[in-house]
């Protein structure tokens, strides 16, 4: 029986595809960034109706997790772990995702499409996890996860049935493009029960793009690697058999040749997701399962899905503009701030209790 | 617990039932009772006419595509230009100065028009709406392709011809589609 990761993988790879295929666009069968985008646009933080619409599998992810976690008894409401800083992390990582066109879920799927500009985002991202490793090693952590009350945890399954009514009944309140990538979507029941089957697995074997790189460069430990490359193979093999592998460097959808800015928005997403500890579809999941934390990094990965349509920062086809290379380095600056101070105060911390031991 | 805090207990359990009610019956009557619903509101602003655009569009440029069809490119182009300063921000213009400009041998000028065209109305290349022209934008850019390649290798210097290159490149990837 093979593990949960791969299992998850295999069913995320796929799906993903198939998502493509039955309307979502091209390589974005699963894209957390670009759908917090829609959402963003759809609740009104931004007003490109182009990028505007409630994408089920968003609500399904966090409800699948929830769900699971309850079931197997893993829901446990945790929170307190640097909340502002996650914050930005969050917005940061919306920020070098937008930058490249994709979270680290659609980085796999265009290269299973075959898009090779993502080479270069893969080498940034395993760059920026490698980077993140290094400084977990010598002390970068962010104080421990403390119990707290549980209506924290029900914030946010709540809110995805909000965002599920809000699908159904469409009020004013909520804007749906229907032209673009807003009108370019799966069916609802079909996005819905892959979102839910998805969050649930994710939630069983704690599948995470960067979390899989970053254990095996921390501990040699391959199980979530396992389920990265099970993601990738399940997409490229149901890409092939579908017609949907098309390889090539110019040409790909959504995608542009300035490698160096996708390499370095890349390094971003990896740094800053190895340091709130998930890639932004773990975030979802860990939202999901009770982690207030995780939930308060969506919140800024949300913020970060509106402002970079606000601020031009989202690089198009025609590459990144000025804003997007700006937020980019901005975001670099903040993580390595975050990485400096907490080495210095763990490190600090460390020495004053073992001179406490002694003096004992 | 005193009495006074279970009577805060019960007074607050009492007026947030009344809440949850009111609050539901207010958004179900908006919803699906009043004639001004949510639903109906929130369709207005975002439809595209297009069945409108096409009509209006097929008025002014009647002349311009019956010359075009009879492959009068340069009095086409006459015309072309005199609608352009009548209806300055229409889209479809650069897409029959692109059309003209191809027909008159002039490709560099004709991507870089249907570059903008796709520009200032996505739709254009949006496989999921009737504007879509990505077809024969791809052909076109497939032409160039082998023309501009090698004109490089001729003039691999010619900055002109490189522009060219991107800007075929650009359409390529906007026709491709993709979350943007």
């Amino acid at each position: 029986m093979p593990d949960t990761a791969v299992l998850t993988g295999i069913v995320m790879g796929a799906g993903a595809v198939l998502l493509s295929m039955a309307g979502n666009p091209v390589h974005s069968g699963i894209c957390i960034s670009c759908f917090l985008e829609n959402l963003a646009g759809a609740l009104q933080f931004h007003d490109n109706l182009r990028m505007s619409y409630v994408r089920p599998e968003l609500p399904g992810f966090l409800l699948g997790s929830f769900f699971m976690a309850v079931r197997t008894r893993r829901f446990q409401v945790t929170g307190g772990s640097s909340p502002l800083i996650r914050f930005f992390l969050g917005f940061f990582m919306i920020v070098g995702c937008a930058v490249f066109i994709g979270c680290p879920v659609k980085l796999l799927l265009r290269l299973a499409g075959g898009d090779l500009t993502g080479i270069a985002a893969l080498a940034g991202l395993v760059f920026g996890i490698s980077l993140a490793g290094r400084y977990i090693r010598q002390g970068v952590r962010f104080e421990p996860e403390q119990k707290i009350a549980a209506i924290n945890g029900s914030i946010m399954p709540i809110l995805a049935l909000v965002l599920l009514i809000f699908l159904l009944l469409r009020p004013a309140v909520v804007h749906m493009g229907m032209n673009g990538p807003a009108a370019a979507h799966a069916p609802v029941m079909l996005s819905l029960c892959l979102g839910l089957l998805i969050g649930s697995m994710a939630q069983r074997s704690g599948f995470c793009i960067t979390g899989g790189l970053r254990n095996y460069f921390l501990f040699r430990e391959k199980t979530l690697l396992y389920g990265v490359a099970a993601c990738f193979l399940a997409a490229l093999i149901v890409s092939l058999c579908t017609g949907r592998f098309t390889p090539g460097l110019y040409g790909q959808p959504a995608s542009h040749l300035q490698h160096g800015w996708t390499f370095l928005a890349m390094t971003l997403v990896g740094l800053a997701a190895v340091l709130v500890d998930g890639c932004p579809f773990r975030q979802v999941i860990k939202a999901g399962q009770g982690d207030v934390d995780a939930a308060v990094t969506c919140f800024g990965m949300l913020t970060g899905g509106a402002l970079v349509i606000n601020w031009q920062i989202r690089a198009t086809s025609a590459g990144v503009g000025f804003n997007g290379r700006i937020a980019v380095l901005t975001g670099l600056i903040f993580c390595l701030v975050v990485v400096l101070f907490f080495r210095r105060n763990n490190t600090h911390n460390t020495a004053q209790e073992s001179g406490d031991r002694k003096g004992a | 617990m005193n009495k006074k805090s279970v009577l805060l207990d019960r007074v607050t359990w009492g007026v947030l039932i009344v809440l949850v009610i009111c609050t539901t019956s207010m958004l179900l009557q908006k919803q699906f009772f009043s004639r001004n619903s949510g639903l109906e509101q929130a369709k207005k602003p975002q439809g595209k006419n297009y069945q409108q655009i096409i009509s209006r569009n097929s008025t002014i440029y009647q002349q311009v595509f019956t010359l075009h069809g009879r492959r009068k490119f340069s009095l086409a182009m006459e015309k072309l230009r005199a609608i352009q300063k009548s209806h300055p921000n229409n889209p479809l213009s650069l897409v029959f100065q692109a059309q003209l400009e191809y027909g008159l041998g002039n490709l560099i000028p004709a991507l870089h028009s249907y570059r903008q065209a796709v520009d200032l109305e996505p739709d254009y290349v949006d496989k999921n709406t009737p504007l879509f022209i990505g077809n024969s934008i791809m052909a076109l850019i497939n032409e160039a392709k082998t023309i501009l390649g090698r004109e490089r290798r001729l003039k691999p210097d010619d900055t002109r011809i490189k522009l060219a290159i991107e800007e075929a490149r650009y359409l390529q990837r906007r026709i491709a589609g993709g979350c943007e």
